[in-house]
């Protein structure tokens, strides 16, 4: 019976990796085509930005990436989407057995280390771009020589690493808010008080009381949807790899097959931090052996994609002269929900 | 002018190199900032990489011609250089050109005006991070090229001026005129409602408000020219001296703010004053021949000519031998005026902002860069505006 218990857990663990890598195929897709849709464009089809583009740098020639730890900085980029497709697994049924592993810390630790990816991958990247030309740079009259040039992902990291130190932190306050309506830090009760049918069974456990619909938990998602943005490094929070100075941030010298990683990685983990809203502020957990939640799970982690991409459409570039405001402003209104749910 | 201050010394942490090859720089040049943290402390703008010799070409080739090729000396603002170039030998041999024919160029000069300035708008709003805005601003842009197209028959390249006049072709008729006035009336209305929302967007004015700060004394002494020393509070527009302009009314936009909402702003507004100078133009367009014949390419002496293009001021110049050649081209465009004064104004701000400040006096490359020498013994550099300064200098090596 073990045995079987245990096969039946790793099958729908296998689904539920299976499900972040076919979503994390399509979201961007779908995000591109909102996008384009308020630019007043047709947009891409729906599966080019997301699968075709997988496919398309899997196949390209493969070129190394320039690196002063080759190896490490290969590997990191495949480490990222076992990280972020884990951070998803730990939120299925079969793991939340395994204590310790489904609760708050194992989220914001998978989380967590998954921005120290960034911090990693871009301090040991050497892309072409931004260093050579110290002879062009005389040759053309360049009058200031003798400083240290600094590399475009080297200068993305460094703004990762504060993206990471102050900026990330709404997010985890937010992400405290469902644990401390719950008053545990296990994400089996977080589902139990917001949908107690879940645990019941029937076909479609509907949560009766989500965190979404009580005010700290309102406030909470409005905090954990900009955390989200911030953490997927895109508009208006995006200043790890804005296109005007550093291009690509800390993803730049990946090319062919490991850029198909650097896809598969901000992909799935878009669609991974949706799953996880939904878990936590909706009551829904994704549970593959119940084919209609499952649905009703997938459906709703749509929202925040085309939200992502609305606000990426009507927004600029923040530097950090606004973002720190910004960061500090949302970190208020996540203490206030933290202590709002601890109250109430 | 102002005394210049000793500078306190500043400790550069490192460099950060920004091109040739770059995504956020449209045209081929090289930034480098001096960053301490990612504050900048000091910038150098690197020009010098397209030179394409455009001088040297012109050098000899019958008047005719060579004014041609002029027009090709930019994309965005050819019209500029096409007319500025019959200017200097309609100056120079007192040719008289057609009361119609100065006001469709008048009229082609300020479409192409507000083309540009909404080229830098996209820009200016990509640099920012708002895609949005800048399709939205190239959608616009769309009307304007359409009715270039509809007045020379080109879109990038329309050839209006001609030595005497404007080419026949260029004839604007009573439909055309009509479509141009409707047109007009309507992009109008769509390009209010642009840059009004542009204006009231608060992430988008939160990164231009305060970053970038020229004063009018700095933009004075730096020589920046056009809407870059305008929105400085600099009184000056070379269409204020030019006899063209003289029948129109309209507004010089001069803002004081000197920063880089007003360098965008100062475009915006500019772009409703060039539809009522293109509305006036056609309502009061004389009767009449469009081209004067009446000339022969003969010995002129050196002549200039200035004009206001859309990024300030342009200067061409040139004489003829005998035989109506060309000798001695020379052309300074507004960027190589206006970019050292950005390259200023960017010191102080955030590199992002940085970059957005050097794209606000709106550089076009390709036309501004000259043949540059530099002496590796005494280290002394100068930049050439033509080949016959060269050649004196260095003497004719074959």
């Amino acid at each position: 019976m073990d045995l079987l218990a245990g096969v039946i857990s790793v099958v729908v663990c296998l689904i539920g990796a299976g499900l972040a890598i076919a979503m994390g195929a399509v979201i961007p897709g779908i995000e591109r085509k909102v996008q384009a849709r308020i630019q007043q464009r047709i947009g891409p089809p729906i599966l080019t930005p997301g699968f075709w583009s997988w496919l398309k740098f899997a196949y390209k020639w493969p070129i190394k990436p320039w690196a002063t730890i080759p190896r490490f900085y290969e590997s990191i980029i495949a480490l990222g989407v076992v990280i972020v497709i884990f951070a998803l697994l730990i939120t299925l049924p079969p793991f939340w057995g395994v204590l310790g592993v489904a609760s708050i810390l194992g989220i914001a630790g998978l989380l967590k280390l998954e921005e120290l990816i960034y911090v990693l991958a871009g301090s040991v990247s050497q892309s072409f771009l931004s260093v050579p030309f110290l002879r062009h740079d005389l040759a053309k009259g360049g009058t200031k020589l003798g400083f240290r040039r600094e590399y475009f992902e080297q200068q993305a990291a460094f703004r990762a690493l504060k993206m990471a130190a102050i900026c990330s932190i709404p997010l985890y306050i937010a992400l405290a808010v469902p644990f401390a309506v719950a008053k545990s830090p296990f994400i089996a009760d977080v589902i139990s008080i917001q949908n107690p049918a879940f645990f019941l069974g029937g076909i479609l456990p509907l949560p009766s009381k989500p965190i979404f619909l009580t005010v700290p938990g309102f406030i909470a998602t409005i905090v954990y949807f900009a955390g989200y943005v911030m953490l997927l490094n895109e508009k208006p929070f995006n200043i790890v790899k804005p296109k005007v100075d550093l291009i690509e941030g800390v993803f730049l010298e990946y090319a062919a097959k490991y850029r198909t990683y650097m896809y598969m990685l901000i992909h799935i983990f878009t669609f991974v931090l949706s799953s996880i809203f939904v878990t936590l502020f909706l009551g829904i957990p994704l549970d593959p052996t119940k084919p209609a939640l499952l649905a009703l799970h997938l459906a709703l982690t749509l929202p925040l994609p085309v939200l992502k991409a609305v606000l990426a459409a009507f927004s600029p570039v923040l530097t950090f002269r606004q973002l720190y405001p910004a960061s500090m402003g949302f970190t208020a209104l996540a203490a206030f929900s933290l202590v709002l749910a601890l109250i109430l | 002018m102002t005394e210049e201050q000793p500078r306190e010394s500043v400790i550069v942490e490192k460099e950060l190199p920004l091109g040739p090859v770059h995504p956020a720089l449209l045209e081929p040049f090289r930034v480098r900032f001096f960053v301490n943290d990612e504050i900048v402390e000091d910038c150098e703008v690197i020009l010098s990489m397209p030179h394409r010799g455009i001088e040297r070409i012109l050098e000899g080739l019958p008047v005719e011609r060579a004014l041609l090729i002029t027009e090709r000396v930019c994309g965005i603002c050819s019209n500029s250089h096409a007319w500025n170039s019959v200017r200097v030998i309609e100056k120079g041999l007192n040719i008289e050109v057609p009361p119609r024919a100065l006001f469709i160029r008048v009229i082609a000069q300020e479409l192409q005006r507000i083309a540009s300035h909404l080229i830098f708008i996209g820009h200016a709003m990509e640099v920012v991070g708002h895609e949005t805005f800048a399709m939205r601003a190239f959608l616009l842009r769309e009307e304007y090229m359409d009715m270039l197209y509809f007045i020379g028959g080109n879109r990038v390249h329309p050839a209006v001026p001609v030595i005497g006049g404007v080419r026949p072709r260029c004839e604007i008729s009573d439909s055309l005129k009509r479509v141009i006035l409707e047109t007009l009336e309507r992009s109008e209305r769509k390009l209010r409602n642009y840059v009004g929302r542009v204006v009231a967007d608060p992430l988008v004015m939160g990164r231009l408000t305060g970053v970038g700060y020229l004063s009018k004394e700095d933009a004075i002494r730096l020589h920046a020219v056009g809407p870059t020393a305008r929105a400085s509070g600099v009184e000056w527009d070379w269409r204020m001296e030019m006899f063209e302009y003289k029948p129109f009314t309209y507004d010089y936009v001069i803002l004081y703010e000197g920063d880089n909402k007003a360098r965008v702003i100062a475009r915006a507004l500019e772009i409703f004053e060039c539809i009522k100078i293109v509305r006036q133009a056609l309502k009061d367009l004389p009767e009449g021949p469009v081209v004067n014949r009446d000339w022969s390419p003969q010995r002129m002496k050196f002549t200039d000519s200035y004009n206001e293009a859309p990024r300030g001021e342009l200067y061409h110049s040139y004489s003829l031998d005998d035989y109506g050649k060309l000798r001695h081209y020379k052309i300074r465009t507004p960027t190589i005026t206006s970019i050292h004064s950005v390259e200023f104004a960017a010191k102080g701000d955030h590199v992002t902002d940085a970059v957005v400040t050097i794209a606000s006096c709106d550089p076009c490359l390709a036309c501004c860069n000259r043949v540059e020498i530099i002496d590796e013994k005494s280290g002394r550099r100068r930049q050439f505006t033509s080949m016959i300064e060269v050649i004196k200098k260095y003497g004719w090596r074959r």
